[in-house]
């Protein structure tokens, strides 16, 4: 199998979504860019799966690597539903969806 | 085996009948309709247990011999042929009546039986009267055991339990403070002396268990047993050094229950329980347990001459430093308490010269003239309720039963001619000084004891002059004073009797006699006439110079100035023993706990509350970081992350590029 993208572009474009995410989540106060941030950093490590099951010796784990990749879109689903529901009841307990202002989250 | 029709197989009853009576006074006693009720009951169980040891010792003189009764196996091991016991090991309680257990027998349960009637006069307003009888009657039977014991181990029981009852019964009147912690101390001082006797069992045990004795007399549990004394003997070979260490504790044993010097504290202050309790445990029996034991020890066991020196120095100190102390006491009751401990001193002088039955005479009379005496106080305490003899004089007119008895005890406790005391006292005397021809170490203990004559006659009567002598008592306040009820004279005439007549008992001074067998030390020395008259003249001295000072009411004041003022203090102050041995337990002993104290409190404690301490300081630091934002959540989450991947791609390749770990 030929292959015209190298392995060191690719794994870069995985780690910079990652940065990208990773800084979403540390700058953003909007809580559904944070949303969208995590978003981003899952999705780098979705395309990691995706990328090194095309490079397994074996369909099996070929087939591993993809199916890990489809539970993790799975999983990112939930975890937006999750979140705009924690979204809603901000909004409606403080009448702003700004992170910086949710401050009560400890015991 | 237990045989209906003899009677000495009935001698467990005599224990047991006082221990009835503390179950019964003790359960239903508080429940009667009158106190004075249990009182009898106890009264009662006591007489019966009177009339069957006077009669197991009447039919013991009759027909003399050693009767075991070995009703209870309480262990027993097989033996498999090898080892320390071949034979097997078995302990064994049961009744042992010989010679002097009988003689023991009628002191406990005569002086028992009289004391327990006497008290119903003595303590008839004292509300703790179902207590007082329960644990009395305790008491008699714990010391009927003790007597009736065929076996060290067994003796050893009932010697901790007299101890006990004798704790509580000083204790009695346990709301004053002088009389909880004189309680304490007798049992604290007596319990060192518990301990030195356990040691001894302990060596005697060790030794004759592992040399050998096939069968022989520990395999038995010790049994009181005539002809032991040659046994050990034999068996002793080489191994004296271990039998005088095991003799010294035995002795330490008997000095603390018959406080010998130094373990002598404890017994003036025992005063502080009621004074038919003196009577009784302190003067009579308990503390005669010592001397008994002493005795028993010397015919069954047998002391080495180093042992025998010890003795006879422990008791002829005693009997001379006790007596000194009682000569210028204000206190009626400690005077006689004095007056035991040196009379003590003989017998246990006597015991280690090698004359155990001359010391059992002595036990014996002493046990009825010093309860005499110390019921004749208790009369007079009960008329006057004081026992300063400074406020008291004047009291021979009201009371004229209590004088007279108080003077029998007296002339009989000064060895006057032909009161029970002389013969017993003469006896001692003269058979110690047999043997100093070939003892001459016991020259020095042998003059101690013939001064004591002189200071006993001497104290004693200063006391009798000061108490009945003169028109009226010195403190006014006293002028009612009459005479008890029958239930105190009747005890005082028969003890009166006793005083009088229980030397010449031939059964009492033939005794030892009746103990046959080889290995019994000689019991009586040669009577000196010269000495006898010595000491005669030695008591009519002392009771002389005590009518001089003190007779017809005279009070004889010591000058300030006089040069003998610093001894009547180093006197009064007990030589300052007491307060040596506060001294020790404050200082010493509390210095000590002191320590330990601190130990636990600062080192221990303190290390482990050190550690509670930083690790809830670090928590209560580490707490902060926890905000409640969340996006110092995600911070946290990603510094992880970096550090994770740092971790990963930097620190573990550099080390394992240099090697690993």
């Amino acid at each position: 199998m030929s292959d015209p993208i190298s392995t060191a572009s690719f794994l870069g474009l995985s780690g910079a979504l990652l940065g990208v995410g990773l800084f979403g989540i540390l700058t953003r106060r909007n809580f559904i860019l944070l949303l969208i941030s995590i978003e981003i950093a899952i999705n780098a490590a979705v395309l990691n799966f995706v990328y090194f099951a095309a490079f397994s010796s074996t369909a099996a784990s070929g087939l591993n690597g993809q199916a890990a990749a489809v539970v993790l879109v799975g999983l990112a689903a939930t975890e937006i539903a999750v979140g705009l529901a924690i979204v809603l009841a901000l909004s409606r307990l403080r009448g702003s969806i700004n992170v910086a202002e949710a401050t009560s989250l400890r015991l | 085996m237990f045989d209906p029709y003899n009677i000495f197989d009935w001698a467990f009853l005599v224990p047991l009948l006082p221990a009835l009576a503390f179950v019964f006074v003790g359960l239903l006693g508080p429940r009667l309709k009158r106190l004075e009720y249990g009182g009898w009951l106890a009264v009662g169980f006591g007489g019966a247990a009177m009339a069957l040891g006077v009669t197991l010792a009447a039919e013991e003189m009759l027909s003399p011999g050693t009767y075991t009764d070995q009703q209870y196996t309480w262990l027993s091991l097989p033996g498999n042929g090898s080892g320390a016991f071949p034979n097997g090991f078995s302990l064994v309680v049961g009744t042992l009546v010989d010679p002097i257990s009988a003689l023991m027998l009628i002191v406990v349960t005569v002086v028992g039986f009289l004391v327990l009637l006497y008290s119903i006069g003595y303590m008839h307003q004292d509300r703790g009267l179902p207590r007082y009888y329960a644990e009395l009657s305790l008491f008699l039977a714990a010391m009927n055991g003790l007597v009736l014991s065929d076996n060290l181990l067994e003796f050893f029981l009932f010697w901790e339990l007299v101890g006990v009852c004798s704790y509580f019964l000083i204790g009695f009147y346990y709301e004053k403070p002088s009389a909880a912690s004189a309680a304490k101390e007798a049992f604290l001082v007596t319990r060192v002396g518990d301990i030195l006797f356990l040691l001894g069992i302990f060596v005697y045990f060790s030794t004759y268990a592992t040399r050998g004795a096939a069968g022989g007399w520990a395999a038995n549990g010790f049994p009181f047993v005539q002809g032991n004394a040659p046994y050990l003997a034999g068996a002793m070979g080489g191994h004296s050094t271990t039998l005088t260490i095991a003799g010294l504790l035995i002795l330490g044993g008997a000095a603390g229950k018959s406080a010998q010097f130094p373990l002598h504290v404890w017994l003036p202050d025992a005063m502080e329980g009621p004074t038919t309790v003196s009577a009784l445990i302190h003067a009579a029996t308990m503390v005669a347990a010592g001397v008994y034991l002493l005795a028993v020890a010397s015919l069954f066991l047998g002391f080495t001459p180093t042992d025998q020196l010890a003795i006879v120095a422990i008791g002829g100190f005693t009997s001379f430093f006790a007596a000194t102390m009682a000569l210028v006491n204000p206190d009626i009751k400690r005077v006689i308490a004095y007056s035991t401990i040196s009379q003590l001193g003989y017998m246990v002088l006597a015991v280690g010269a090698g004359f155990a039955m001359v010391g059992l005479y002595h036990l014996f009379t002493h046990a009825f003239f010093k309860a005499l005496l110390f019921l004749a106080a208790g009369s007079v305490i009960h008329a006057v309720g004081t026992q300063d003899l400074f406020k008291m004089g004047g009291l021979g007119k009201p009371m004229r039963i209590t004088g007279f008895a108080f003077l029998v005890g007296g002339l009989s406790l000064s060895g006057i001619f032909p009161f029970a005391g002389f013969w017993s006292k003469d006896d001692i005397l003269s058979s110690v000084y047999g043997t100093l021809a070939t003892h001459p170490l016991y020259w020095p203990f042998f003059l101690m004891a013939l001064v004591t004559v002189f200071l006993t006659a001497y104290y004693i009567f200063r006391a009798f002059f000061l108490t009945f002598s003169g028109s009226a008592p010195r403190d006014p306040g006293l002028g009612h004073a009459h005479e008890g009820a029958w239930v105190m004279t009747g005890p005082l005439l028969v003890l009166s009797g006793l005083a009088i007549v229980a030397g010449l008992l031939p059964f009492a001074h033939g005794f030892g006699s009746l103990l046959p067998g080889a290995g019994i030390p000689p019991n009586y020395g040669s009577t000196d006439l010269l000495l006898s008259g010595a000491s005669l003249g030695l008591a009519g001295l002392g009771i002389g110079l005590a009518y001089y000072l003190w007779g017809n009411g005279r009070v004889f004041a010591l000058a300030d100035s006089s040069p003998a003022q610093p001894v009547r203090r180093l006197l009064l102050r007990r030589y300052y023993m007491k307060d040596a041995y506060d001294a020790v337990g404050t200082r010493g002993v509390y210095g000590l706990a002191r320590g330990a104290d601190f130990v636990e409190r600062y080192m221990i404690d303190g290390t482990v509350h050190g550690l509670e301490r930083a690790f809830a300081g670090l928590s209560d630091r580490l707490r902060k970081i926890e905000s409640g934002v969340v996006l110092d959540y995600a911070a946290f989450l990603v510094s992880g992350l970096l550090f994770l991947l740092l971790f990963l791609l930097v620190i573990g390749p550099w080390v394992a590029s240099n090697g690993g770990l």
